[in-house]
């Protein structure tokens, strides 16, 4: 199916990984670092690069580090912080127009490699620590953003599920940090924490577009300023067994609608053979419009607009969430847990299979068409430790059988209820 | 079939009417895995009050277009995800202030979905009963938007510009017009709307052109379709001052949310002189007020914006209208700040650098946008029921000056045409 692969490098501690195609009108980039999610150094790792995106050496003004990427054609960067596994993962992105589609004196693939290289390794410093304006500034920034996740009861919902699910490992922590320690940060402790940072992180420089190995890596080379050192590589996260009996968390705010999240336990993650199998059995029970979830919970009984399931392959856990009239708290998850002991009787019809399947190849044969999907799906090898391409998944999920999916739900235990409700005591009768 | 060549954006288009009316459009992209299409019809919230050619005028409940967009994927033979499901294709629909649009991706047999498009849609079926049960599933809907902050600012905002333009209409309704929707209602609301002759069909992505028409072709001929009139959309006229110059909204958020809203009156021109026009609005504030502004650097240096500030232009049959703002903490210095910075700017002008610069990123963000099948089918239906064409936008942008710009600006100078929303914990 597809025609073009990743070919692989190194540039002393930095992988290379580049897909030549000419199908794109851009350069994709993307750089991946890595450090195991520990409550020590959360908080730094995730401030890092909110500060780095405020300017470099050669761009030490904000402004003048944003109109630059206005001039190179209004080049997309971004980043992004989340967990994989028990690692905390800062994403930087850059997406650049082809120098084919403008009149360009410059190679603007190199440009963008000498910006994103300095960006990450050549910060704007000041008396030999960060600015410290930008590092005062950017604290305020990032416990706005962790106070705003209140603000999308969807996601608040999600994180305090998961929170509670995980609350005696790492990973129940925000991979943007703990706001209690933003106010011990100083400009000079987080450069010392930047520097550890980059000697310890495990990075991975993808590209993607009308280039080769041989090129990127000249320029990498020259423009990344990182320690020396050989690649790093991750290790398998630890996957724990739900707890014995499931625990229910109720939760007062000022709502009007009721959301209703549970949160389960698989003991099987992304490396797993039996991943593919895990796929099958969340596409059946809560993945997709003709799942189990849609069809009972929203279709047939109209509580919801929303209720699905989710994955967290590289975690092993599975999430189900519902936005329900608080009245219905007791109905709605009366029929979830159904459809879980459906799953566990191996109720499962041929139709549901064969469409799930279908579901599940057609995501992944999506992704070629996406630059940033194609990364993203082989950096997921590589934090995983376990190397499979969209051929060889598909080829998986097509040999999974019904008793297969089923014999998944043996493994999936409830750990966590969560209710999201409204202030009103006499509204409803929850059992607490 | 015609063929219209972009040599400069490396993109080739097909298009062609139909004889029912229909237009396709067709945009191969070689070596892509996966087709995309979007089925569109040019009915959308605003559309509530309307004359199918020959009748009556009449006024529908609010939501209704919304309603029928739900209650489409219900076949006879069941839902009609299922139908996608089975052939590996996943399905979607949204109503919007004046469309409707229906679509599907796949990496699978795109001709075969293609066909399970045209059919759904173009086979409506509602019972007192099926319609009944979607009420429950609406309202959830409406209720989920009724606790996002900013989703509620943002209407919040419209509301308090608009007075008559239905555009100030929740899209999804209320739970009361809601539960009033008959089955009666959404077949005329259907039957006026979802005429081949006012809708259309985009196709992207790795499939023949020529394949894909003559299975359209085919497939419109199995059908027979009423001649289809001209519909009389009718609006009240909307006074050209804001309904309220402030409203505030009551949820619980970390930080308050704050929109400043800037109303524009007409006319609003159709085809290249209206899309002219948006990009031009569009640029204007990015110089202004964008990210690699200097007057966006000093309200981030002083706390009043975070990366949620930022600005919109909307415009649609009969409006448009500007929205700035974000989270502050203090909504109040923000609009005052806001309104100096649009005061100052009209009385020094924007420079000329800035203006350059911003045009190029602009350029450049539209043609990595051009990589995206999913945008491209939404913005190219959108123009096209503007009477513009996506693909032309290039040479649109190229042809802007800073005067046009500028001229822009002064459209956000008058304060009988502005208002604010704020969405805040406390209302005191």
């Amino acid at each position: 199916m597809q025609t073009e692969v990743f070919q692989r490098g190194a540039v002393g501690r930095m992988r290379v990984h580049v897909l030549p195609t000419t199908r794109f009108k851009t350069f994709s980039l993307s750089l991946f670092a890595g450090v195991p999610l520990e409550e020590s150094r959360v908080t730094p790792v995730a401030l890092v690069p909110f500060v780095l995106r405020r300017g470099t050496r050669s761009y030490p003004e904000t402004i003048q580090f944003r109109e630059r990427l206005d001039e190179l054609y209004g080049a997309g960067f971004g980043f992004d912080i989340y967990k994989r596994g028990d690692y905390q993962i800062v994403q930087f992105r850059l997406d650049i127009i082809n120098d084919a589609f403008v009149s360009s004196s410059q190679s603007l693939l190199e440009e963008a490699l000498r910006f994103l290289g300095e960006a990450l390794t050549e910060p704007a410093l000041e008396s030999g620590a960060f600015t410290a304006k930008y590092v005062e500034s950017e604290k305020t920034t990032v416990q706005k953003r962790i106070e705003s996740i209140i603000n999308d009861k969807i996601r608040y919902a999600a994180e305090r599920c998961l929170e509670e699910m995980c609350r005696n490992e790492p990973y129940r922590l925000l991979a943007l940090g703990r706001k209690e320690e933003l106010p011990h940060i100083t400009p000079a402790s987080l450069y010392e924490s930047y520097r550890k940072w980059l000697d310890e992180a495990v990075f991975d420089l993808y590209v993607s577009g009308d280039t080769s190995l041989e090129q990127v890596s000249a320029w990498a080379g020259q423009y990344f300023k990182l320690p020396d050192g050989q690649p790093g590589t991750y290790s398998a996260a630890e996957i724990k067994p739900a707890s014995e009996a499931p625990r229910t968390v109720v939760e007062r705010l000022d709502v009007g609608q009721g959301k209703l999240n549970l949160g389960l336990r698989t003991g099987i993650a992304y490396s797993d053979d039996r991943y593919p199998d895990l796929l099958v059995y969340n596409g059946i029970l809560g993945a997709f419009p003709h799942s189990k979830l849609f069809i009972h919970v929203r279709e047939k009984a109209s509580l919801a607009y929303y209720a699905s399931s989710r994955l967290d392959g590289h975690k092993g856990l599975l999430t189900i969430q519902s936005g329900i009239e608080i009245a219905n708290y007791e109905r709605a998850l009366d029929i979830i847990r159904e459809q879980l002991d459906e799953m566990r009787a191996g109720n499962i019809e041929e139709q549901e299979l064969s469409k799930t399947k279908a579901m599940l190849v057609n995501q992944l044969r999506e992704i070629q068409d996406s630059a940033f999907e194609r990364i993203a799906f082989d950096y997921n090898g590589v934090v995983s430790g376990k190397q499979r391409s969209a051929d060889e998944l598909i080829a998986a999920i097509e040999s999974v059988t019904a008793d297969k999916a089923a014999a998944i739900a043996g493994n999936v235990g409830l750990d966590t209820i969560y209710f999201l409700r409204d202030l009103k005591e006499e509204a409803a009768h929850v059992q607490a | 079939m015609s063929k219209l060549d972009y040599p400069k954006l490396q993109e080739t288009l097909y298009r062609e009417v139909l004889d029912n009316g229909l237009e396709v459009f067709v945009l191969p992209k070689p070596g892509f895995t996966k087709t995309y299409a979007t089925f569109t019809t040019k009915y959308g919230s605003v559309d509530n009050h309307f004359r199918p050619e020959g009748q009556e005028a009449r006024a529908v409940p609010d939501g209704i277009a919304h309603f029928l967009e739900h209650k489409m994927f219900e076949e006879p033979e069941g839902d009609v995800f299922s139908r996608f499901a089975e052939q590996g294709a996943s399905a979607n629909a949204f109503t919007s202030f004046d469309r409707t649009s229906y679509l599907f991706s796949t990496a699978g047999e795109p001709l075969e979905s293609l066909d399970t498009l045209l059919d759904f849609v173009q086979n409506p079926y509602f019972t007192d009963e099926n319609v009944e049960k979607e009420k429950g599933i609406i309202v959830q809907e409406i209720n989920m938007y009724k606790d996002n902050a900013d989703w509620r600012v943002y209407f919040g905002l419209i509301e308090a510009l608009y007075a008559k333009h239905p555009v100030h209409i929740d899209i999804a309704g209320t739970e009361q017009s809601v539960r009033s929707i008959t089955k009666e209602q959404l077949y005329d609301c259907y039957r006026t709307f979802y005429h081949p002759s006012n809708m259309t069909l985009f196709v992207v992505g790795g499939i023949d052109p020529e394949e894909t028409l003559v299975r359209v072709r085919r497939n419109q001929a199995r059908k027979t379709f009423a001649p289809g009139g001209e519909i009389e959309r009718l609006f009240e006229v909307e006074p050209s001052g804001v309904r309220e110059a402030r409203r505030v909204v009551k949820l619980p958020v970390s930080l308050p949310k704050c929109m400043i809203g800037f109303k524009e009156s007409g006319p609003f021109p159709e085809g290249e002189e209206g899309i002219r026009r948006e990009l031009a609005a569009k640029l204007m504030l990015d110089v202004l007020i964008g990210s690699s502004s200097p007057v966006y650097q000093l309200l981030y240096d002083d706390n009043l914006i975070s990366d949620s500030f930022g600005h919109e232009y909307n415009t649609g049959p009969g409006y448009a209208f500007t929205v700035i703002g974000g989270d502050t903490r203090d909504p109040d210095e923000l609009l005052a700040r806001v309104v100096a910075a649009i005061d100052e700017a009209i009385r020094d002008g924007l420079p000329q650098a800035s203006f350059e610069r911003t045009r190029a990123k602009k350029i450049g963000a539209y043609l990595r946008m051009l990589n995206s099948p999913e945008a491209i089918a939404g913005e190219f239906t959108r123009y096209r029921f503007k009477g513009g064409d996506l693909f032309d936008v290039v040479r649109l942008y190229e042809s802007i000056t800073l005067e046009d710009v500028h001229e822009r600006l002064r459209l956000l100078a008058d304060t009988g045409r502005r208002s604010v929303c704020i969405v805040r914990s406390d209302t005191e």
